[in-house]
């Protein structure tokens, strides 16, 4: 009877114990502790916020079925007095959606529905999208924003930008990206030397820092297989065939030579290679580096190269000098002086192995050449590398993290991936790319935005479609000669490198343009990139300007000013005294750097353009710096009458 | 009987485990609540969207550094703001800055050269540039 009793009153102690623990447990939630600390925290402040009710609290965002808990902790999200307050109850930043509206974890990721820290953090098994780091959290924007530029987003934005230069869609695929223009190989052998080609294989940053080509890291033995396997293409695309070289320039007496490099010197400096072209270090990175390019190129395929681009490489977007026969031997000549390094005829003596032309196209189609470079018609190779299109929605256990110990999640992987391209295991064949730590991770971000499943379509910004102005007649073909869209754009097409042409002659005088093309300058009085000389005729550069001013205009940006001496002179108040137009522009170089100089204005802009850009600078250039100053319609008159008067 | 003395030996037993459970609840938040906040050198959020309008628009003129030395400073007279300078920052409230950059030097009775900033940046963003600008001042 007496172990009866014993026995009773231990199980009811251990009923009553585990009676007790449940409403324990539920006090002593996670949560409700965060609201208790909450509760005492705007009791020391002294402005007054409601007190947190105690309770779950959830975000349910139906149009884009999410539930978010994470409100139930994070109290002060809209509290202005909680700006210095520690996590979890900070005020949420200012950002351009409402987080009422959007969720949390629409744009934080983590695992909305849970309660404790460690689950909502989402860092535990079984979820494969846990809270991303802040340097990461753009990849988010790129759920909705499908279009090319976010300018909330830069990081995103140069992230989408580096994978469109690098075309990583040579070897991956990528939904809606285009493949990038890229040299073809065809014609190679009777283009370079094949010492040249050897170390430009094994390191091409090594003769270029700024070549978009990777390092595919090939041994001695592999590059020098594939250079003489290169070396045996030696016919240019359609067929194309070299002009003999003129006797100007194969055997002439050497005053005569030296007056032709002369000639030569001066026209390559009109011509202003260096606005795209590196050499010494200096000018622009858009085309390659010409420092060292008589020992890389042959004198026949260079005389051919500038005297026709597009006929030898097509596509490119060299402009063709309208040199005359002489002046093109002598740039020719002067280049073939200048641009040498070392004696020639030292390269060692080299046996080719005797299977090298099949060895180097197995070594061609190993790294998937021909994913980029065009060579005698050869396919690019199918599902080469993992398609990119929703990497974002990758999981976690479809990734090989190989024997690294790093992070074990998508951003870290494709952060590392970027950056090692080859550290998860030696048989990879990603060339290295050398990005920096912040190129890779932008490139991470934009790739993490590639998910499949996240928004409802009418959430979606797509990109404008593409513009499909294409210039005809003359105007098209000189267009296409001088590659003027390598740096202008007309009618969203082409690149921004140069102005923007489509209201050109709005915005120009036509004397003004037709001096320009005769001897181009810089409008601002720093800039890298120039407007070459492009030596065009009389009637070339009238079929330009006469084009320019059928299309490219816009009449609704003409308005007839009427110039009086007062209106000149309260615009030159406004101009010097109001507005202080002088600290970031020049007259008579006197004034600041940041806009172009403004001397001859009256002879180069239309009063009309120049009143509606000082109305509104944007409406025309977006990227423009100057500021709005919600001028009045007198106002810009009076200023338009006084800059007229520069002259 | 159930109810006899010696089973109330018991209770003191039971308190002391029941306050055991909360002591343990308690450690438990309290240790997360210290690891959560290492964002003292990170830029936040208003300060990177303000680093991006400020390398934009200002530093031509106040310099990357914001020391009032960018590459346009040496053509203006009065110079440029030094944004290190913490005494006469601190003098300034967020409001002022706001209205200077909003309505430009004459606005607020300082050189015109300082342009206006109001018609081109909405008011949110010129609040970006201000939390921006205040870093440059912060001691280390």
């Amino acid at each position: 009877m007496g172990k009866l009793r014993i026995y009773f009153a231990a199980s009811s102690i251990v009923f009553l114990v585990v009676l007790a623990i449940s409403p324990l447990k539920d006090f002593f939630r996670e949560w409700k502790w965060y609201q208790y600390k909450f509760n005492d925290l705007i009791k020391e402040l002294p402005q007054r916020i409601k007190p947190a009710e105690i309770g779950i609290k959830q975000l349910w965002v139906r149009k884009l079925d999410r539930i978010d808990r994470c409100v139930t902790c994070h109290l002060g999200l809209k509290e202005k007095a909680l700006q210095e307050a520690e996590q979890p109850f900070r005020i949420h930043p200012h950002i351009y959606h409402d987080f009422e509206e959007f969720g949390c974890t629409m744009c934080h990721e983590g695992q909305g529905l849970s309660t404790t820290f460690k689950e909502s953090i989402g860092k535990v098994k079984y979820w494969d999208r846990p809270i991303f780091p802040r340097e990461y959290m753009e990849a988010s924007c790129a759920k909705c924003h499908k279009e090319n530029q976010v300018p909330q987003a830069p990081i995103l934005t140069s992230g989408r930008k580096l994978i469109e230069e690098t075309n990583c869609v040579g070897c991956h695929k990528i939904d809606g990206l285009p493949k990038q223009w890229v040299p073809s190989l065809d014609g190679i052998g009777a283009k370079v030397n094949r010492m040249w080609l050897v170390n430009w294989l094994k390191n091409p940053k090594e003769y270029f820092l700024k070549t978009k080509m990777p390092n595919f890291l090939l041994l001695d033995d592999e590059a020098n297989i594939l250079a003489d396997f290169l070396m045996t293409f030696k016919t240019f695309p359609k067929g194309a065939m070299l002009d003999p070289l003129p006797t100007l320039l194969m055997n002439s007496p050497d005053a005569q030579r030296e007056r032709l490099i002369e000639l030569g010197s001066i026209r390559f400096r009109e011509a202003r290679c260096i606005s795209c072209h590196l050499i010494n270090g200096k000018g622009g990175y858009v085309a390659t580096d010409l420092g060292k390019v008589a020992n890389k190129v042959d004198v026949k395929w260079l005389y051919n190269y500038i005297k026709n681009p597009k006929r030898l490489q097509p596509g490119v977007e060299m402009p063709r000098y309208h040199f005359n026969e002489t002046e093109l031997a002598g740039v020719v000549a002067y280049m073939q002086s200048e641009f040498t390094e070392g004696e020639e005829g030292t390269t060692p003596p080299h046996t080719p192995d005797p299977a090298y032309y099949e060895k180097g196209l197995a070594l061609f189609k190993k790294y998937n050449c021909s994913g980029c470079h065009e060579l005698g018609g050869m396919k690019k190779a199918e599902e080469m590398a993992p398609e990119l299109t929703f990497i974002g929605s990758k999981k976690l256990y479809e990734i090989d993290f190989g024997k690294s110990n790093i992070e074990q999640s998508l951003p870290s992987y494709l952060f590392t991936k970027l950056k090692a391209p080859r550290v998860f295991s030696s048989s990879m064949k990603m060339p290295n790319y050398e990005f920096s730590d912040e190129e890779a991770q932008s490139i991470a971000v934009a790739l993490l935005g590639n998910i499949s499943d996240a928004v409802p379509e009418e959430f979606k910004i797509y990109p404008k479609p593409s513009s499909t102005f294409k210039p005809q007649g003359d105007f098209g073909k000189l267009v296409d000669d001088l590659a003027c869209f390598g740096c202008h754009t007309m009618f969203g097409q082409g690149r921004s490198v140069a102005t923007d042409l489509t209201l050109e002659a709005s915005q120009a005088q036509r004397k003004w343009i037709e001096k320009y093309f005769k001897v181009p300058y810089s409008l601002r009085p720093i800039l890298t990139e120039r407007m070459p000389n492009l030596f065009l005729s009389e009637r070339e550069s009238k079929v330009l300007v006469d084009y320019m001013e059928q299309v490219f205009l816009a009449d609704s940006l003409e308005r007839d000013i009427k110039i009086d001496e007062t209106k000149i002179a309260k615009g030159k108040i406004l101009y010097f005294e109001k507005y202080g137009c002088q600290a970031c522009h020049q007259i008579k170089l006197k004034g600041g750097y940041v806009g172009p100089a403004l001397d001859n204005l009256g002879s180069r802009l239309k009063a009309g353009w120049i009143f509606h850009w000082l109305k509104n600078p944007q409406a025309f250039k977006p990227e423009s710096i100057e500021p709005n100053n919600n001028l009045s319609d007198e106002e810009a008159e009076a200023l338009t009458a006084y800059l007229m008067t520069l002259e | 009987m159930f109810f006899s003395f010696r089973n109330f030996k018991i209770l003191p037993a039971i308190l002391l485990s029941l306050s055991l459970i909360c002591c343990s609840g308690r450690n438990s938040t309290s240790l997360k609540q210290t690891s959560g906040s290492d964002s003292s050198k990170s830029l936040t959020y208003e300060e990177r969207q303000g680093r991006q309008l400020y390398k934009k628009y200002c530093a031509v003129c106040h310099g990357e550094e914001g020391k009032g030395d960018g590459f346009n400073a040496f053509n203006l007279d009065p110079k440029p703001r030094n944004f290190t300078d913490s005494i006469y920052m601190s003098a300034l409230s967020d409001e002022r800055i706001v209205e200077t950059i909003s309505q430009g030097g004459r606005g607020v009775n300082r050189s015109m050269l300082m342009p206006t900033w109001g018609g081109r940046l909405k008011r949110e963003e010129i609040k970006y540039v201000v939390s921006y600008i205040r870093r440059f001042s912060y001691s280390e």
